[in-house]
């Protein structure tokens, strides 16, 4: 699509630069009785194409150029007219440079070498020209279609060699203007049309933002830059899924079966380059957060050695609060796809479950989390308790919505680990037993602070806290409650029905059913709602009336 | 002996085709040899006996009647024996050799299937019996049939059945013989019957049925005294006594010598006393005459005393006596259909109904008692979430209706009464355990404000649609009432007069009612009398304008009076939109609340929760737009008026339900506040310390348990804190304060109660006093919410990790170093008494709690899937566990059954049929035939005898001519 685009955009661009070179033949053979009077009255846009249609007519209007580089440089005094004489400039260059008057032969003559390389200065210059342009907020966007005209001209005929090569200083001047320019668009039309647009343009854009980024090494990168860099590899497409799939390209599909432009692996490198020099730049902690978000599905897969992540991750997950839940489907990733052996990842599981866990509005894709690393039926049941019964103790704190996720999946847990079960159901043993508890009633066994989920000793313990939510304030809870004192007769609970509700969507289900029977009223209308019973009299206050000052005092 | 020798052996004689080899030498020979030998054996003929030996026999006959049935019974067998084709058997006799417990002689035992020349022949005289009377009645119509005695009676001969039929003909002769008989004329023989039942019977004891067609026309409505319609029952009477009388002779006969009376005597004696009869009947009538016009002077007394309840009687019965008295001015056609109508009127005019006992106080006070212990039930049963059946509801609810209307009655009857006579039963409905006392007067309750008495009124009575019904026969009621009405007769008297009792003062024109516009008379209070009923908000506030909104109560009670239901059909309508109006105005109030207003939405909303119970749905909707707005538009930032509408809720329906309309979001739209809210300000303090006691207050029935409130107290009283918690003392959220919100140096602020005006978000910083007032009295209000929270949660299996957390806060805010010098005094101590009655609490939990036991189930049955093994197996029987299907088989296979059956009897029908008419044809052309022959000899004989005659004639003409 992006490519489809650019190219159109690009044809749009070739089209009009011939219009506009026909018109100036045109406006060339009309005027051409005052071709030699260079009047100085004569208005400058008026002389530009009169410049390039001479520079096109012999090798001795050269010098034009230079005029039209001069032109092009002041920039701040007429930006019009500096632009025309791009758009000049790059039409010449693109005319010269298939016509191999920049290449250097080892043959020319002395005479030739020397235009050739009065040209490749100008060109120099013209270039510094354009990188100027790229700051400027009107005209940026055209003079980055007029860079990457010349780049790809560049790379395919500077040289006399058969393959391309590309000029990256060039390139890397240009990323940086565009890095630090101003405009927003920029980027944006950069990264849609040539980042995404063409896999070669990937390639050397990373490269060139690795070493942008260890040049800068020791100068502090700009905060604004970094965020830009930032987005920019946030935003990156999916992998391609094989060398072949290579396909689209700027300048044009390499020769060479070694080439590195083919091997995806290269690509790879060269974002994960990217990745990493920005990594150690330090990112923000709301940029850790959309990395750690982004892991598993963007960030991680253009990686070549994902165990370079490890460190990012495991400090990240080390943080503790909502970053350590975003890390921790980054180390999952690891663990599952990279073998990563994550010592006591448990323990540090169960320490996740804090009290702002069942708040967070992480908590479903946490939960999708846990569920998938205590799926496992090889679990110790004492680790399983220790989870069931922490998160019994979260869930008395717990919005509805968090109570609603939680007790299926204990449902699930009791009916993989059946030692668990004795949460529900515990007859005492021993008579003396019995009476012991007569007599003194019992604590819980369980050991909240306990960081370790073996020794929490939560399986002798019992799920009270699930019993007191059977009377949860709200209907629909209250009942889920309850699947834990009937008899487990389903199966499994599919936990994606619980997983995703709040506040709001429970409100909302409420407020979508429609009234039809009359509701129930209060068969007794109270006598007193906000004013206090007068005293002496038999009535007693409600709560809310001795609790608050409603300014009746009768 | 014999006749069972004779058995065992026609039991050998049956199957000559494998017995003949092995029969005895007395089976061999002629059919009648074998014919005679067995008739010797079975002793029916025998050798020639002598004299003496018949004599024997013959005593031996006599001895035993039964002798000459073995007789037939032995012929029978031996006529059977020499047919072999009599039974249907196996052509080689039984499959298998059995041993059964079944009789030798039985046709199973002995393989015989069926008999065939008897089914046949059986078959054969029942179609002769049906079918071929019925070919033969074919085409006729009419005849005649034969109900003489004993035609149908096959034990009689002819010569008896003549006999019986002479013998009853003499007797009927006989019986109208007696010429002198004066009552008994033609009783017998000239009565009409029907179904061969008298018409009109004599007898006491006659069947019911019979009743019905006796004629009930009653002779004695006649005005004249004819003599010879004598009534039926006089002559009854006279009968009984006669006999009565007869009877007596009989013994004064039987005791003395017989003495033969003279016919004179009789006849005179019997003349004597019908002229007797006739005398005692007359004076019988004449004063049962007297007895009728007495009761009919009387009448109207009686009429009026019968239909007492029914005002409207006297009226209809004027109406009714109206046509009756100008009969002579109309034709008779008028005054028929008059008649009709008026009888079909009574026909569906309601029976008299007796009044319902006045109840003493002891019944009604029983009565009220069941009454709120059944709406508890119901409450409970509600509070479970138990499903209550639609139609169950929906009856209970009837009863509902009947009981509270029960409950109008009883008010009725005591004028006095005050109109709040249900509320002191409120403290008794959940007890119920005290009884209940009687009701306090309207003095006591320190009533005296008129406004507020009508107001109660109204709101004590409550509309239903269900007692709608009964009001059908009043006769005050105009049809547009009817249509509108929505409340029962007794409520009406009430109503009536709580109406008129506006009414009188201002403009009392029917056409305020009708057209309701603005006429506008004010009051002392400057509060116009009539109002457009408003059915919008703005409509609302347009019409209140100018009244003073203290007073807004009693203009919605003229509004409700005005457009009573009662009065126009569209009230309805219209109140249900006021209704829903009046929602949004109470939270309109509350939104510009003004501290003295409070009173005044409260009678707002108690006018709401009255118009609730005549409009549910309407306010059920009202309150959940309400809070759907809350969602939409502010659901962390409630107004006062919020407030006040969630607090109406509480108080209109039951909270305490496992589900409601209207409570569950509102308690969803409190608890969302309490846990979703970061507070910022001390207002939002104040807003979620109101929402946490009305939260309570929702769940003071139920206890029900909300965690957000426990996360919000004790988030409240972290942030409050004069110090930080040096560590998180539970599982709940702890947001860090926003600057400011500690409470220092507030040691010397008294501890207030915080009131709506805290709810409100600060324009200008508050002075460092009143903030710190605030925030002490937030604490203070917390703490008590904390500790009343403990009181209604104390029941709960996990009371300890709940508020073990709350214990620890409260004893960091009553202890820490730092908060004696920031904390006032008083609140520091009510803070650690809270925090002793909690520990107090959860030592007392630790105490009550017991290990889990939740499944105790019935074991679930492992699926088996061994088949079912039949002990018995019978191939004939249906062994479809599927009870349907095997009925349907067993139907179908009975269907099959019959129609093979019944093809088969109309084809021997058929075939029947056929033979019959063939049978017949042939005995027609037979007689045909007859006859033609007949005819032709007939002929024949007369041509010979005309030709004989000719001969001689001609032959005596010849000799004449010869002669002459």
């Amino acid at each position: 699509m992006a490519a489809a685009g650019s190219d159109k955009a690009s044809m749009a661009g070739k089209r009009k630069r011939q219009e506009s070179g026909e018109a100036s033949k045109k406006r060339r053979k009309s005027d051409a009785g005052d071709n030699d009077s260079k009047t100085a009255h004569a208005t400058i846009t008026e002389t530009i194409p009169r410049l390039e249609a001479e520079i096109q007519e012999s090798r001795k209007h050269y010098n034009n150029i230079a005029t039209l580089v001069d032109l092009a440089q002041k920039l701040n005094e007429d930006p019009k007219v500096a632009f025309a004489a791009c758009e000049a400039l790059c039409r010449t260059f693109l005319r010269l440079l298939p016509a191999g008057a920049l290449v250097k032969r080892k043959d020319a003559s002395e005479k030739d070498t020397t235009v050739t390389n009065w040209l490749r200065d100008r060109l120099a210059d013209y270039k510094g020209a354009l990188l100027a342009f790229l700051s400027s907020k009107k005209l940026a966007i055209n003079a980055l279609t007029l860079a990457m005209a010349i780049v790809k001209a560049e790379a395919k005929h500077l040289t006399d060699r058969p393959e391309p090569v590309f000029p990256r200083h060039f390139f890397a001047n240009i990323i940086a203007a565009v890095l630090e320019s101003p405009v927003d668009t920029l980027r944006d039309y950069f990264a849609t049309n040539f980042i995404r647009g063409y896999d070669d343009m990937r390639f050397y854009t990373f490269e060139a933002v690795a070493d942008y980024l260890t040049q800068h090494q020791h100068e502090s990168v700009d905060d604004g830059i970094r965020d830009i860099l930032f987005d920019l590899l946030l935003n990156m497409d999916d992998v391609p899924a094989s060398s072949e799939a290579l396909d689209k390209f700027f300048i044009e599909l390499p020769e060479k079966k070694k080439h590195p432009l083919r091997s995806i692996i290269q690509h790879k490198k060269q974002v994960q380059e990217a990745w990493l020099a920005l990594m150690q730049r330090g990112l923000s902690k709301e940029q850790r957060k959309k990395v750690l978000g982004a892991m598993a599905t963007t960030v991680a897969p253009w990686f070549t050695q994902p165990e370079l992540l490890m460190d990012f991750l495991t400090d990240c997950y080390n943080t503790g609060g909502a970053t350590s839940l975003l890390a921790l489907s980054g180390v999952f990733y690891l663990i599952q796809e990279r073998n990563l052996d994550y010592p006591e990842f448990y323990t540090k599981l169960y320490s996740l479950l804090d009290a702002d866990m069942l708040h967070s509005k992480h908590r479903s894709r946490f939960f999708r989390l846990l569920d998938t690393f205590l799926g496992s039926s090889h679990l110790p049941a004492v680790l399983v308790a220790s989870f069931i019964k922490r998160l019994a103790r979260l869930a008395l704190n717990a919005p509805p919505s968090a109570i609603v996720a939680i007790v299926p999946w204990f449902y699930n847990l009791f009916k993989k680990h059946p030692l668990t079960t004795f949460m529900m159901h515990r007859v005492p043993r021993s008579q003396e037993e019995r009476e012991r508890l007569e007599s003194e009633g019992m604590d819980d066994p369980f050991l909240p602070d306990e960081p370790d989920p073996m020794e929490t000793r939560a399986i002798d313990s019992c799920l009270w806290e699930i019993v007191q939510l059977q009377s949860h304030y709200h209907p629909n809870v209250a009942t889920i409650a309850k699947i834990i004192s009937e008899q487990f007769t389903k199966q499994a609970y599919n936990m994606e029905d619980f997983l995703d509700h709040s506040y709001g969507s429970l409100m909302e289900a409420e407020m979508n059913k429609e009234v039809k029977k009359p509701p129930i009223v209060e068969f007794m209308i109270p006598k007193r709602i906000f004013t206090k019973a007068p005293p002496g009299s038999e009535e007693s206050d409600s709560l809310l009336v001795s609790l608050w000052d409603f300014g009746s005092s009768s | 002996m014999c006749v069972r020798h004779s058995h065992t052996h026609t039991h050998l004689a049956w199957h000559p085709s494998y017995d003949a080899p092995n029969s005895t030498s007395t089976m061999a020979g002629s059919q009648l040899k074998r014919l005679k030998a067995s008739l010797r054996e079975q002793g029916i003929i025998g050798p020639q006996k002598s004299k003496k030996e018949k004599r024997q026999t013959a005593a031996q006959l006599k001895a035993q009647p039964d002798k000459r049935l073995q007789r037939h019974e032995a012929l029978a067998s031996i006529r059977e024996q020499f047919n072999p084709f009599q039974f249907k058997t196996n052509a080689r006799g039984p499959k298998f050799e059995v041993t059964t417990n079944k009789p030798v002689g039985d046709k199973a035992a002995m393989g015989i299937k069926g008999r065939p020349g008897l089914s046949k022949a059986r078959s054969e005289e029942k179609r002769r019996e049906t079918l071929l009377v019925e070919l033969q009645r074919r085409n006729k119509v009419g005849g005649i049939i034969d109900r003489r005695f004993g035609e149908d009676d096959p034990n009689m001969s002819l010569e008896d059945k003549m006999i019986e039929r002479y013998t009853r003909e003499q007797m009927r002769n006989h019986k109208k013989s007696s010429t002198f008989d004066l009552e008994d004329e033609d009783e017998s023989a000239g009565r009409l019957t029907h179904m061969g039942r008298p018409l009109f019977d004599d007898d006491d004891d006659e069947d019911v049925g019979e009743i019905g067609v006796r004629d009930d026309f009653d002779e004695e409505d006649l005005p004249s005294g004819d003599e010879s319609d004598t009534s039926r029952a006089e002559r009854r009477r006279l009968k009984r006594l006669r006999l009565e009388e007869a009877a007596a002779e009989q013994e004064e006969e039987d005791g003395q010598p017989e003495r033969k009376k003279t016919k004179k005597e009789i006849y005179e004696e019997i003349i004597a006393k019908s002229k007797l009869h006739k005398l005692e009947r007359q004076a019988a009538k004449e004063e049962d005459n007297e007895l009728r016009q007495e009761l009919d002077k009387a009448l109207p007394e009686l009429q009026a005393l019968l239909f007492q309840q029914r005002p409207k009687e006297p009226s209809k019965e004027a109406g009714a006596a109206e046509p009756r008295l100008v009969i002579a001015g109309k034709d008779k056609a008028t005054v028929d259909k008059e008649y009709d109508i008026e009888v079909k009127k009574l026909a569906v005019d309601k029976r008299a109904q007796p009044a319902e006992r006045t109840k003493t106080e002891e019944e009604k006070a029983k009565e009220e008692a069941e009454r709120l212990k059944e709406l508890e039930e119901k409450r409970l049963r509600r509070m479970r979430g138990e499903a209550v059946e639609e139609s169950e509801e929906e009856e209970e609810e009837e009863e509902e209706e009947e009981s509270e209307e029960k409950d109008k009655k009883k008010k009725d009857d005591d004028d006095a009464r005050d109109p709040f006579q249900a509320e002191p039963e409120d403290e008794d409905e959940f007890g119920l355990g005290k009884g209940v006392k009687y009701r306090p007067t309207a003095t006591e309750l320190g009533l005296d404000d008129e406004d507020d008495f009508l107001i109660d009124d109204d709101l004590v009575a409550s509309g239903s649609d269900l007692e709608f019904d009964s009001d059908g026969m009043d006769s005050d009621e105009s049809d547009e009432e009817a249509s509108g009405s929505e409340s029962g007769d007794d409520e009406r008297d009430d109503d009536d007069e709580f109406v008129k009792g506006i009414l009188s003062e201002a403009v009392t024109k029917d056409a305020v009612f009708q057209a309701p516009e603005n006429k506008k008379g004010n009051d002392e209070n400057g509060i116009p009398y009539t109002f457009p009923c408003p059915q919008s908000h703005d409509e609302l506030l347009e019409a209140f304008q100018g009244v003073d909104v203290t007073k807004h109560p009693v203009a919605v009670q003229r509004v409700r009076a005005l457009y009573h239901p009662k009065l126009d059909s569209k009230n309805k309508e219209r109140l249900g939109r006021f209704s829903e109006v009046l929602v949004q105005h109470v939270a309109y109030l509350g939104d510009r609340f003004e501290h003295h207003w409070f009173p005044t939405l409260e009678s707002l909303s108690r006018h709401v929760h009255s118009l609730a119970k005549s409009f549910p749905i309407e306010v059920a909707k009202a309150y959940r737009a309400h809070i759907q707005t809350i969602t939409d538009d502010r659901p962390l930032a409630l107004t006062v008026g919020d407030l006040v509408i969630l607090t109406a809720i509480g108080t209109t329906f039951p909270t305490s339900d496992h589900f409601h309309q209207v409570a569950t979001p509102a308690m969803l739209a409190i608890s969302r506040y309490l846990g979703q809210k970061i507070p910022q300000a001390l207002s939002d303090y104040a807003t979620g310390a109101y929402l946490s006691i009305l939260a309570l207050q929702y769940q003071s029935f139920a206890k029900r348990y909300v965690p957000e409130l426990i996360n919000f107290c004790l988030n409240t009283l972290c942030a409050l804190a004069p110090e930080k918690l040096s560590e998180r003392p539970g599982f709940f959220p702890v947001f860090e304060p926003a600057a400011g919100i500690r409470i220092s140096g507030a040691r010397d602020t008294a501890v207030r109660q915080l009131n709506c005006r805290d709810c409100l978000p600060q324009q200008q910083p508050l002075s460092p006093a009143d903030a710190a007032s605030l925030k002490v009295a937030v604490v203070s209000t917390v703490t008590a919410v904390l500790k009343s929270a403990a009181e209604t949660w104390r029941g709960l299996p996990a009371f300890h990790e709940t508020f073990a957390p709350a214990v620890a806060v409260l004893q960091h805010l009553a202890a820490s170093p730092k908060s004696a010098s920031h904390l006032p005094s008083q609140l520091a101590a009510r803070v650690s008494s809270a925090a002793t009655s909690l520990s107090h609490l959860l030592a007392l939990s630790r105490l009550a709690r017991r290990p889990l036991e939740l499944h105790h189930h019935r074991p679930l049955a492992i699926r088996t899937f061994v088949p079912k093994f039949e002990d018995s197996f019978d191939p004939d029987k249906h062994y479809d566990p599927d009870r349907e299907r095997a009925e349907l088989a067993r139907l179908r296979a009975e269907h099959k059954r019959e129609r093979k059956g019944a093809l088969r009897e109309l084809r021997k029908d058929a075939r029947f049929l056929q033979r019959e008419t063939l049978r017949i044809k042939k005995a027609k052309d037979e007689a045909y035939e007859k006859k033609f022959k007949r005819i032709i000899a007939e002929i024949q004989g007369e041509e010979g005898h005309a030709a004989k005659e000719y001969e001689r004639e001609k032959a005596a003409r010849k000799r004449k001519a010869r002669r002459g």
